[in-house]
């Protein structure tokens, strides 16, 4: 055994971290994505297949049953079914990582670890969007095989993606909290989530539905993210973009502050 | 103490092996209610979800393309619509009951409980297809049910809707006992469904009329056996098939037949169960 020296006066301290504890939420990221991403192949191949098929279907359909351009039909769905694929990944990221936790009680090492509220809301948050996002720029390059590549605004198309990615990581979280099993999760996820997601305006043109369902789908706050995600893939809207922008932006600093008051009190977790 | 009372058992009488007559009907119904219990306990995941995705997919696909379809085959696009999707929530739900059903015993150990019992390899295809079987017509049931205040339906020939529900449960449940005994993680059943279950679903003709695609495409689609599920069953209901009904008879009966000898053959063998 050597001797250590050690300074009389020095006593064992509270570690100090700058006013964001890097270290901590960079390991709090690598968790959520080892988890998330251990199976790469079939996070991102199954909505390219899934989404693949809802195109060749729409392709089929309208030029065997209508009259209509199928591109034009594709080119209209296609940002809507990417809209949609950044969502249910960025639900799962969350949703199923916070459930997953909670059922092998492994929860603990995050809640244990050194971290403020906002800052593991910020980074469930954030795992989620990027999450979403790579499934989101898969099923986007897997569309080019059916349309060529339009973006008109790609600092919109961003914004959009990635506060559908956000919206839908903050909203996993709150459910992974607040289910105490697997049948609650999954039966918010079929019964509230996709539905709002499906009537939202992914697979038809909002003008073109009747009018009890256009007034309806104004309440829908995915309706604004989907459409300001085309708005900016191919210059088309059906509301305006400052009110997409401003739902957008409203929804999820009401989520964001949700998530972190349950952070902060523990909710369903400490308890 | 009474727990050190002695027990009194006549002398002469040895242990001899059970005899059952032809059919264990006790085993046989034993694990056909474990296989019904098993789905209606999550009956909100297991009959409500599905009917719910069901009508979801309607409402899209009316809303997207129905304005602008005509008529397919003398009907609204929606009356079209509603028996292949219908029987696409048949053929996916009584899949996804056997499939899980077995490859969660794999993995969590209690395969044993399906392989000790004194129940012969035909008793074990019955008791589980049948569970299949019951799934996917209660989905189905749910489905129509739900979908009776959008869509105005007719049965045209309720017995073709009837043999084609049944035969489509059937097919799916044993399709499902395949893969299920097959499958070692949840990953390759996910890959199972994803790649074959579910695109040869999608694409059977549920969604548009094989009559208005091009002789190649008419061709592909008629090599699949979905596809006469989906085209027999919408007989039943608007009266107009796309293909031949004789053909999709015999397809399904020996489609059928081929799968529960199949399935027979891995109970009797222990393929991947008993290794």
């Amino acid at each position: 055994m050597t001797d250590v020296a050690r300074p009389a006066t020095m006593a064992l301290q509270a570690r100090r971290f700058g006013p964001v504890n890097w270290i901590g939420c960079w390991s709090l990221l690598r968790r959520q994505f080892k988890n998330g991403f251990s199976d790469l192949h079939f996070t991102i191949l199954g909505p390219v297949i899934s989404n693949a098929l809802y195109l060749l279907l729409f392709v089929i359909a309208s030029a065997s049953l209508t009259t209509l351009d199928p591109k034009a039909i594709v080119t209209f769905i296609a940002p809507g079914l990417i809209s949609f694929s950044i969502a249910e990944r960025a639900f799962e990221v969350s949703g199923a990582n916070l459930i997953f936790d909670k059922h092998e009680r492994t929860h603990f090492d995050w809640l244990m670890a050194p971290l403020t509220p906002t800052e593991k809301a910020a980074c469930f948050a954030l795992s989620s969007t990027i999450g979403g996002m790579v499934v989101g720029s898969a099923v986007a390059l897997m569309t080019l095989l059916f349309v060529p590549a339009t973006i008109a605004h790609p600092g919109v198309m961003l914004f959009f993606a990635a506060a559908t990615g956000m919206m839908h990581g903050l909203i996993g979280t709150l459910l992974g909290i607040w289910a105490a099993k697997w049948d609650q999760y999954t039966a918010l996820h079929t019964f509230v989530l996709l539905p709002l997601a499906f009537l939202s305006g992914v697979f038809a043109p909002v003008g073109a539905m009747p009018e009890t369902a256009q007034r309806l789908i104004a309440f829908n706050p995915i309706f604004y993210l989907i459409d300001g995600f085309r708005y900016g893939a191919i210059g088309e809207a059906a509301a305006d973009l400052r009110v997409s922008v401003g739902v957008a932006l409203a929804i999820n600093a009401m989520l964001f502050a949700w998530v972190h008051y349950w952070l902060r009190t523990g909710y369903r977790l400490k308890t | 103490m009474s727990s050190q009372r002695t027990l009194v058992r006549t002398p002469i009488q040895t242990l001899v092996p059970r005899h059952y007559s032809t059919i264990n009907w006790v085993g046989l119904s034993t694990l056909y209610m474990k296989e019904v219990r098993r789905f209606m306990s999550v009956a909100t995941q297991t009959i409500l979800a599905p009917m719910v995705t069901t009508l979801l997919f309607l409402a899209v696909f009316v809303l997207a393309l129905g304005h602008a379809v005509d008529t397919v085959a003398g009907e609204p696009y929606m009356a079209f619509l509603a028996p292949g999707l219908i029987m696409m929530a048949i053929t996916q739900n009584a899949f996804a009951n056997t499939s899980s059903s077995i490859l969660i015993s794999k993995i969590q150990g209690n395969i044993v409980d399906l392989l000790m019992p004194p129940l012969t390899p035909l008793e074990r295809t019955i008791g589980l297809a049948g569970g299949g079987l019951t799934r996917g017509l209660a989905v189905g049931i749910a489905t129509w049910v739900a979908m009776v205040p959008f869509v105005p339906l007719s049965a045209a020939h309720p017995l073709f809707i009837l043999f084609h529900a049944v035969m489509a449960s059937l097919l799916m449940s044993l399709v499902g006992v395949l893969a299920g005994v097959w499958a070692e993680k949840f990953d390759h059943m996910a890959a199972i469904t994803n790649f074959i279950v579910t695109p040869a679903a999608f694409l059977s003709g549920t969604f548009y009329s094989a009559e208005r695609l091009p002789p190649l495409w008419q061709g592909i689609a008629h090599l699949n056996p979905l596809f006469y599920l989906i085209d027999g069953f919408r007989y039943g209901f608007i009266g107009h098939a796309d293909g031949s009904l004789t053909a999709g008879i015999l397809v399904l009966l020996g489609a059928n037949a081929i799968l529960l000898w199949l399935t027979h053959r891995l109970f009797a063998t222990g393929y991947h169960l008993k290794a």
